[in-house]
């Protein structure tokens, strides 16, 4: 995925280096990126993809500054916007820790003429927003549910849910949608906050409770990992298997050697970023339309297909 | 005459204890009346009562020939009693004039009216005959100043008993001769002054009648005409004052164990020097303020200080208390509650902390020999206790000061400083210390005693050390310890001024 | 486990028992009958031994906790610190090479001295700089946490040699006679605790420390050589959680040990010292912890709580179990 973006990235570099020429020599724009400090895996991974893609981009586009501003909660976001916007940016790309209250201040920002670039949570106004780079949460839901069908046909299934977020409620509940009429049922769902110690606790508790468990949802690979050594204490044998989700690497190397418990994953890249990055800066070096809505598939990585989705270098 | 405020067999009990017994007084407009006695005689009680802090156990209170109770401070207040405190309480960031007005602000239009509080504060300031600025923080006035703006808070209210409770702790012979002014100005306006002090050359000068408690009891109200301070105290004591006072121990010998030169605390003392020889009782003497504790404070390291101390002809510095117990020496703070004791922990924790190396075995406490030291302090020092794992906290001012000797002499000290050693102790306790610090000397320990009671420093001492505003004012020998040979160095008021004082008001 | 924390409890050699001593006790029985009636699950000795298990590195934490607070101090910094320490010592596994008995024991030395160093850290900051300990506490928790994450990259630090991770894995989840390790760990920490806080002279220089200042140094106490020895004491129970706690999922990410400092905190209150220094109970504070765990283990376990409103009751459980302590020796 990430190889793909920087691909187009460097293309869309290409592209304006041939398409202006000598334009781009006075050409000077600034993007300013507000994102999620790495408190998280996938966050971390955020960071990461934000970082380089900038790199990458500056090299690419002559003229570009890309600005990266992390924060470790919704307010201090929107401080970092209020400081980023100060620095007169001609574009802002925003991870919203909460897309409803980043509204508002969006669209101020936007009144300025300010080109909005939001990934991953969609503002309430989708006026304010010119690109909506989207990970597809419901489908996310949606396709992990498809695979307990298609595997598991019928049993029992416990979940582990995330923070309490409109992030999380998406996935939960179309997952239990996408189950209704089918032979699986949901045990038990609880938060453990995207958590590796808090998925632990969680399902030793389970573990204690449910003397036949199928398999588990966890629902993010961090979870997923704690989940696995709670099964490996109690050498329970009758879990079958255990689907994460977010494509770590760690659990992408799994899928590929063919792991019994982890036979599969569902991707949410972190990377998307860099997506909303490059789009957003061919917005101004070329002449290609970008304003949009971008929707990333969540797919269903599998033995089959995991390599294309096994990136070493990156931190998540 | 009619009676302002009359008590009628007044008694207050504290649970078992009865510290009144059945009083009765009569303030009439116009007068001064005295009440004096010891420590504990039960005279601030009598003053709480009479002005609503607290309500009396058993009799009535009656104004203006009517039976009254008090609700509260503040209900006495509206029926215009008030009660000029003994301690300052002021708040020391407010101005005087916010002070003043403090709970009871002049508003306008729902807004503090400064300007009109301002002018009000000037206009009582200047009839006290004081030009403090009202504008001024409080904590930038003299301990004179803050007991005149604290007096102007009492008169503030419409009055017709106004109490003071020992005023001039804290004040010169000059600055009492103002507020004795003050005081018979008021008298002169039919107001009743209720005066309470032990300070007898005072009430002397300033009181129409004399109203005498001992241990909670009434024993006399004479006039002042014919009563001269030696029967005064002879009344207050009830019985011979030698025998208050042990002998003092021969002891006192000419080898000198310690000697302070040049001894300075930054911001309290300066340039103090004196000797301590073994076997003697030292006293030092000195207003409040004068510099005394935070001189010996800085002697054990507890303060920064600097100065040459030699112990044993050797010198030394102490860099914390820890040091100074090292060496022998040991303070006992005149600050029990907050300094000396651990009022949240039990005895035996209280008297082993300083000593805590004597009951180690190895690394660790030997419970045992705590609790052995205890029956043994609790019966060297009789410390009155209902049980043996009490908290420090729940023992009377007096056991809190036996605790606290005996925990302090598990240290086995050769030089004793005790600060204040009968603050707030009963009379009966004041006896037992007062041989102890005796038998301490006898021993051949050096002890040196801080007090503000001039007749416990003449009781107690073979010489006495005046400081004032921190320096060494002079030295008072055996033979010459009288009260106003200390007051002298004290005060620094010039003998033809203090008699000046002294005929204003005889 | 309850009876031998309540004869060690008494201690004191004293006849007449300490209610308030002994409250936490009873707080932890009541919890036991009540998780026992919503689910019958819960009284197995599985699920038991993994509930104390697990409280094991949070009761480790809170017995240093117990000598910071006794001692009139705070230290919000633990939980950032364990996630560091944790970090530094996988970094060490990974980069030391070999699986042997050797690199372990060097990672785990590494760990132990580098939480004291942080302990130590806290400690002269808070008595040379004369800064209150909320505030020192709450800097270098932000330095601590920034560490990991800048050493982790934004992402995870995980134990890379397979048979180190083996070799070390027993550490939290083997055990010896059917007691697993974590549980031994946390009892010897907190005997070894009690025994300096209840029977040295530091332990109760401490007390008095935290009682009042003044008659400490009245009293000759040294008070700063205590006060910061109570951080590093701190320091080093932090790096002993974190000894049991890489072997259970081998990394550390910068979500580890995130408000543990504030779980540590309520542990050593429910346990019956005061906030505000001078009473410390080692004993109390373990039974806190394993409260604390209880309390979640419950909330999965009953079947009737909705998993939004987990949160709600937990804390209502929480507060009611302060209350009948309070009431138990209040009605003494």
């Amino acid at each position: 995925m990430k190889a793909t973006v920087l691909k187009f990235a460097v293309a869309a570099g290409l592209m304006a280096g041939v398409a202006t020429g000598a334009m781009a020599q006075q050409k000077s724009v600034t993007i300013g990126v507000s994102i999620p400090a790495a408190t998280h895996g996938w966050t971390g991974g955020v960071v990461y993809h934000a970082q380089e893609t900038a790199k990458q981009l500056e090299k690419g586009y002559p003229g570009l500054k890309v600005v990266v501003k992390t924060s470790p909660d919704g307010a201090s976001q929107a401080n970092a916007l209020d400081d980023l916007t100060s620095q007169k940016v001609d574009a802002l790309v925003v991870l919203p820790f909460n897309s409803d209250e980043l509204t508002n201040p969006m669209r101020e920002i936007k009144k300025r003429g300010t080109f909005v670039t939001i990934v991953d949570r969609g503002l309430k106004d989708p006026a304010i927003q010119d690109i909506y780079v989207a990970g597809n949460n419901p489908e996310f839901g949606r396709v992990a549910a498809k695979y307990f069908v298609d595997n598991l046909k019928q049993g029992n299934v416990v979940v582990l849910r995330g923070i309490p977020t409109v992030v999380d409620e998406e996935r939960v509940t179309n997952f239990e949608k996408a189950l209704e009429g089918s032979g699986i049922k949901v045990l038990d769902k609880q938060y453990a906050n995207w958590n590796r110690d808090d998925a632990f606790k969680v399902m030793q508790d389970y573990l204690a409770k449910h003397p036949k468990i199928d398999a588990v949802w966890a629902s993010d690979d961090d979870m997923a990992l704690g989940v696995m050594e709670a099964i490996r204490q109690a050498k329970r044998e009758d879990i079958k298997f255990v689907l994460g989700g977010a494509g770590m690497k760690d659990m992408v190397k799994k899928v590929m050697d063919g792991d019994k418990m982890v036979p599969a994953n569902v991707s949410y890249p972190p990377s998307m970023i860099s997506t909303a990055l490059g789009v957003t800066a061919a917005h101004f070096y070329t002449n290609a339309p970008m304003r949009g809505t971008y929707t990333l598939n969540a797919e269903l990585i599998t033995k089959d297909n995991a390599k294309n989705f096994y990136f070493p270098n990156s931190p998540f | 005459m009619d009676s302002v405020l009359r008590a009628e067999n007044i008694s207050k009990s504290f649970g078992p204890i009865e510290v009144l017994s059945g009083i009765s007084l009569d303030l009439r407009p116009g007068e001064v009346h005295a009440v004096i006695g010891e420590n504990g005689a039960g005279k601030s009680t009598l003053m709480r009562i009479l002005s609503g802090h607290i309500p009396p156990t058993k009799g009535s209170l009656h104004l203006n020939g009517q039976p009254i109770t008090f609700s509260g401070p503040v209900d006495a207040e509206s029926h215009g009693i008030v009660l000029v405190h003994q301690e300052i309480l002021l708040a020391s960031d407010l101005t005087v004039a916010q002070n003043l007005f403090l709970g009871r602000e002049i508003r306008r239009f729902g807004f503090v009216d400064d300007k009109a509080m301002r002018e009000k504060t000037r206009a009582i300031l200047t009839e006290l005959g004081t030009h403090i600025d009202p504008d001024r923080q409080v904590s930038r006035l003299s301990i004179a100043d803050r007991q005149l703006v604290q007096i102007a808070r009492a008169l503030l209210v419409p009055h017709k008993v106004v109490a003071f409770d020992e005023p001039t702790a804290v004040l010169t012979p000059i600055e009492a001769e103002s507020l004795f002014e003050i005081i018979r100005k008021l008298r002169s306006q039919g107001v009743a002054v209720l005066y309470i002090s032990h300070r007898l050359n005072e009430v002397k000068a300033v009181a129409d009648r004399v109203t005498v408690l001992r241990d909670g009891r009434h024993i006399t109200t004479q006039g002042i005409e014919g009563l001269e301070p030696l029967e005064m105290a002879r009344l207050m004591v009830g019985r011979d004052m030698s025998k208050l006072y042990p002998e003092k121990p021969a002891t006192a010998s000419d080898q000198t164990l310690l000697t302070v030169r040049d001894m300075a605390v930054p911001g309290f003392v300066e340039n103090v020097s004196f000797a301590l020889r073994r076997g003697e009782i030292l006293g030092f003497g000195g207003l409040i303020g004068a510099g005394r504790t935070e001189l010996f404070e800085g002697i054990v390291g507890l303060r920064p200080s600097h100065g040459t101390i030699a112990l044993d002809g050797k010198d030394v510095h102490f860099r914390d208390a820890r040091e100074a117990m090292a060496a022998g020496i040991v303070y006992l703070s005149e600050d029990r509650k907050g300094k000396g004791l651990l009022l949240q922990q039990n005895l035996r924790i209280n008297l082993s902390l300083a000593a805590l190396d004597k009951f180690t075995k190895g690394s660790f406490i030997d419970g045992g020999a705590e609790e052995i030291a205890l029956d043994r302090a609790i019966k060297d020092f009789d410390i009155r206790t209902r049980r043996r794992d009490l908290l420090a906290g729940q023992l009377s001012g007096g056991n809190q000061q036996k605790l606290l000797l005996a925990k302090m002499m598990l240290l086995e000290p050769r030089i004793v400083i005790i600060d204040e050693p009968t603050r707030g102790v009963d009379i009966g306790t004041k006896e037992q210390i007062y041989r102890f610090i005796a038998s301490l000397a006898a021993e051949g320990r050096a002890v040196v005693v801080i007090s503000s009671e001039m007749q416990e420093l003449i009781g107690l001492c073979h010489r006495v050390v005046v400081m004032r505003n921190g320096r060494v004012a002079g030295e008072v020998a055996q033979a010459d310890l009288s009260e106003d040979s200390i007051v002298y160095l004290a005060t620094g008021v010039h003998e033809e001024r203090a008699a000046e004082i002294a005929a204003g008001h005889a | 486990m309850t009876e031998t924390v309540l004869r060690t409890g008494a201690e004191k050699r004293r006849f007449n028992v300490d209610m308030r001593a002994l409250s936490p006790f009873i707080a932890l029985i009541v919890l036991v009958i009540a998780g026992a009636l919503i689910n019958p699950d819960f009284l197995t000795a599985s699920n038991l031994l993994n509930v104390v298990t697990r409280s094991a590195f949070i009761a480790i934490i809170a017995v240093g906790a117990t000598f910071v607070i006794a001692g009139g101090g705070l230290d919000l910094s633990v939980g950032s610190m364990a996630a560091l320490t944790a970090g530094v010592m996988i970094l060490t596994l990974n980069n030391m090479g070999t699986g042997d008995m050797g690199t372990l024991a060097l990672g785990m030395l590494v760990a132990i001295g580098l939480s004291a160093a942080c302990g130590l850290a806290n400690g002269l900051i808070v008595t040379f700089g004369r800064i209150e300990p909320f505030i020192v506490t709450l800097g270098t928790m932000g330095i601590f946490r920034s560490l990991v994450i800048w050493l982790a990259a934004g992402g995870t630090i995980t134990m890379r040699n397979f048979e180190l991770r083996e070799l070390y894995r027993p550490v939290y989840f083997g055990s010896v006679f059917g007691v697993p390790y974590p549980i031994i760990a946390f009892m010897v920490v907190a005997a070894v605790g009690a025994l300096i806080l209840y029977r040295t002279s530091f332990g109760r220089h401490v007390v008095a420390l935290g009682s009042n200042e003044d008659v400490a140094r009245y009293s000759g106490v040294p008070i700063w050589r205590v006060r910061t020895l109570t951080y590093i004491i701190q320091g080093v129970c932090v790096g002993i959680a974190v000894l049991v706690y890489v072997p259970r999922l081998g990394s550390a990410t910068p979500t580890t040990g995130l408000l543990w400092e504030l779980q540590a905190i309520t542990a050593v209150v429910i346990g019956g010292t005061a906030l505000k220094g001078g009473i410390g109970r080692i004993w109390g504070t373990v039974v806190g912890a394993v409260i604390l765990e209880l309390v979640a283990n419950i909330m999965v376990l009953s079947n009737f709580v909705s998993e939004f409103l987990v949160g709600a009751v937990q804390g209502a459980i929480i507060i009611i179990a302060m209350l009948v302590q309070r009431s138990v020796h209040r009605g003494r």
